[in-house]
């Protein structure tokens, strides 16, 4: 059994996020609003209505603000929609490419025709009001440990002793994403900068910045996953699911002392290239998750654009952007576009849904026609990560 | 309490663990001076942070031995900023965090401290001490003498 080019992404829709700002106006949504919205905008998209979901599936992705125990049936209620399938992926940032790929077994076995994956989060407005991890709230948070920042300097801290890494090279990163950034009119940061203003911006936690890390948002996303068959009724563009792979839980080594420089995200995207039947230089695009630019640098390694420990040397020497050989994050990502809660899992994947159907606009990737996704949630400490979730997508079968 | 761990009119207080029966040698441990940690009585794997099952075999007959509390810096960060935790951590900024791969074969997460945070380094040699926080105890380290 693969997936391989058995379902399609035949629309999306994503709301604009905001910093929900009492003093300027800007209104508090709550978490149901931008679920409403964001599934307003796909389906608006797919020239559907919710009598087309009827019958099918519903894939309702948790958001990270305390939120109902019944989402996905309440979900569907609030929308009128009697689901025959429904799943709520509930794996932190990886629950857009765990939701497309679960999407994808459903209309592969023929038990639906069709799935929206849909989710809103709110962490502007309700604010850090969910239980994420027991082992964070009495192993990490009475120890002093400042969240994922915190974790990920020491992941950071670790591979720059361990393999020469320098700032300069998360800077670039930072320094790329901004440049994609200025590009979406969606995004939430729009004024470029430069390496020295990267390198004077405050210490968070060293040897993590200000703009390493991500700017929380209120927004909601949706994409439908359609079986291939019927994808072309919905759309002249539709986006193949060409290879997908999932590695949770991932240790090096010692389970009790695993090497922190690495990633779930190497097994699991090998698996999903092998699916594809694609290498790594056949990638278009890599938008990977990126709470810190550290993530991203070890997801660059862990997915094969170069070895690992390499991803400093790699970076210098390769075009990042949007025309380069392998552009980065061209939405700017959720570093430079805003992170709408676990709502930004889903940001990257729709930016490469986006490029594969030539809606790039300004930031357009000329002859787009494979790249890949990830989605990784759930930090511990010492251990890179809980979920990792790699989705190769393609515009041709 | 308010979600910032400030308590209305006061000073902010430092966040409690939850006890629970599978978590409670440990914090017995830290109250009694002692770093406790799991060993594995089918396997003999030694296991960081308490679980109610051996990460290596599945087994759920664990028990606790004494850790010497000695140990290397695998990673530090310095912590400059409070995020996502209680402000009760601020006026201990700055602080060395760190993660410690103990001699017993485990990794833990704690302050460094008596040292200037800038002092430390991977590779370190330290040692655990125990700090009241006012309904339960932690572990720092602190340079080996
Ligand atoms: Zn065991």
């Amino acid at each position: 059994m693969t997936l391989r080019g058995k379902a399609a992404i035949v629309s999306y829709g994503e709301t604009p996020v905001t910093r929900a700002r009492k003093d300027k106006g800007e209104p508090r949504l709550s978490y149901w609003e931008y679920f409403a919205w964001a599934t307003s905008l796909a389906l608006k998209k797919a020239g559907m209505t919710t009598k087309d979901l009827d019958g099918q599936g519903l894939a309702v992705m948790h958001p990270e603000v305390d939120h109902s125990l019944f989402l996905g049936v309440e979900v569907a209620e609030m929308l009128g929609v009697t689901s025959k399938w429904i799943i709520t992926p509930s794996h932190g940032g990886a629950s857009g490419c765990v939701g497309l790929a679960q999407a994808a077994l459903a209309v592969s076995s023929g038990i639906v025709d069709r799935v929206l994956c849909v989710i809103g989060d709110a962490p502007m407005t309700y604010g850090d009001t969910m239980m994420l991890t027991e082992h964070r709230r009495d192993f990490e948070k009475p120890f002093g440990v400042m969240g994922p920042t915190s974790l990920f300097a020491l992941v950071m801290r670790r591979h720059m002793e361990q393999y020469g890494t320098k700032v300069e090279h998360t800077g670039k990163i930072a320094v790329t994403q901004r440049e994609h950034a200025v590009l979406n009119p969606d995004a939430v940061f729009k004024e470029r900068f430069t390496m020295e203003d990267y390198l004077n911006s405050r210490m968070i936690a060293e040897p993590i910045r200000l703009l390493d890390t991500v700017m929380r948002v209120n927004g909601g996303s949706a994409f439908i996953v359609t079986k291939t068959e019927e994808a072309k009724r919905w759309t002249d563009k539709p986006v193949y699911l060409l290879g997908y792979g999932e590695c949770n839980n991932y240790h090096h080594g010692s389970k009790a002392l695993s090497d922190a420089t690495l990633m779930g995200i190497g097994q699991a995207s090998r698996e999903a290239l092998s699916m594809a039947g694609l290498e790594p230089r056949d990638m278009n695009f890599f938008q990977p998750y990126d709470d810190f630019t550290i993530a991203v640098l070890m997801q660059i390694e862990a997915a094969g654009f170069c070895e690992v420990g390499k991803g400093g040397k790699f970076i210098e020497e390769t075009d990042l952007s949007y025309r380069g050989s392998i552009p980065l994050n061209t939405g700017g990502g959720q570093i430079s576009a805003g992170q709408p809660g676990l709502a930004g899992g889903n940001l990257n994947l729709v930016e490469g849904v986006r490029q594969l159907r030539g809606e790039g606009e300004g930031r357009q990737i000329q002859g787009a026609k494979a790249g890949m996704v990830t989605g990784i949630g759930a930090v511990q400490y010492g251990r890179n990560v809980g979920y990792n979730s790699v989705a190769v997508l393609g515009s041709e079968l | 309490m308010s979600r910032f761990g400030v308590k209305e009119g006061g000073e902010a207080r430092k966040p409690l663990p939850y006890i629970t029966n599978y978590s409670q040698g440990f914090w017995e441990g830290t109250k009694a001076g002692e770093l406790r940690i799991q060993k594995c009585n089918a396997c003999s794997h030694k296991q960081w942070i308490p679980k109610a099952a051996c990460e290596e075999c599945g087994s759920i007959d664990l028990s606790w031995i004494k850790s010497g509390g000695k140990g290397k810096v695998y990673s530090y960060s310095i912590i400059r900023h409070v995020v996502m935790n209680s402000m009760a951590f601020e006026k201990e900024i700055p602080y060395a965090l760190a993660l410690i791969d103990l001699d017993d074969g485990v990794r833990v997460v704690g302050q460094v401290v008596e040292c200037k945070p800038e002092d430390v380094k991977i590779g370190m040699e330290v040692e655990a001490f125990f700090e009241d926080i006012g309904g339960a105890s932690i572990f720092k380290f602190r340079p080996r003498r």
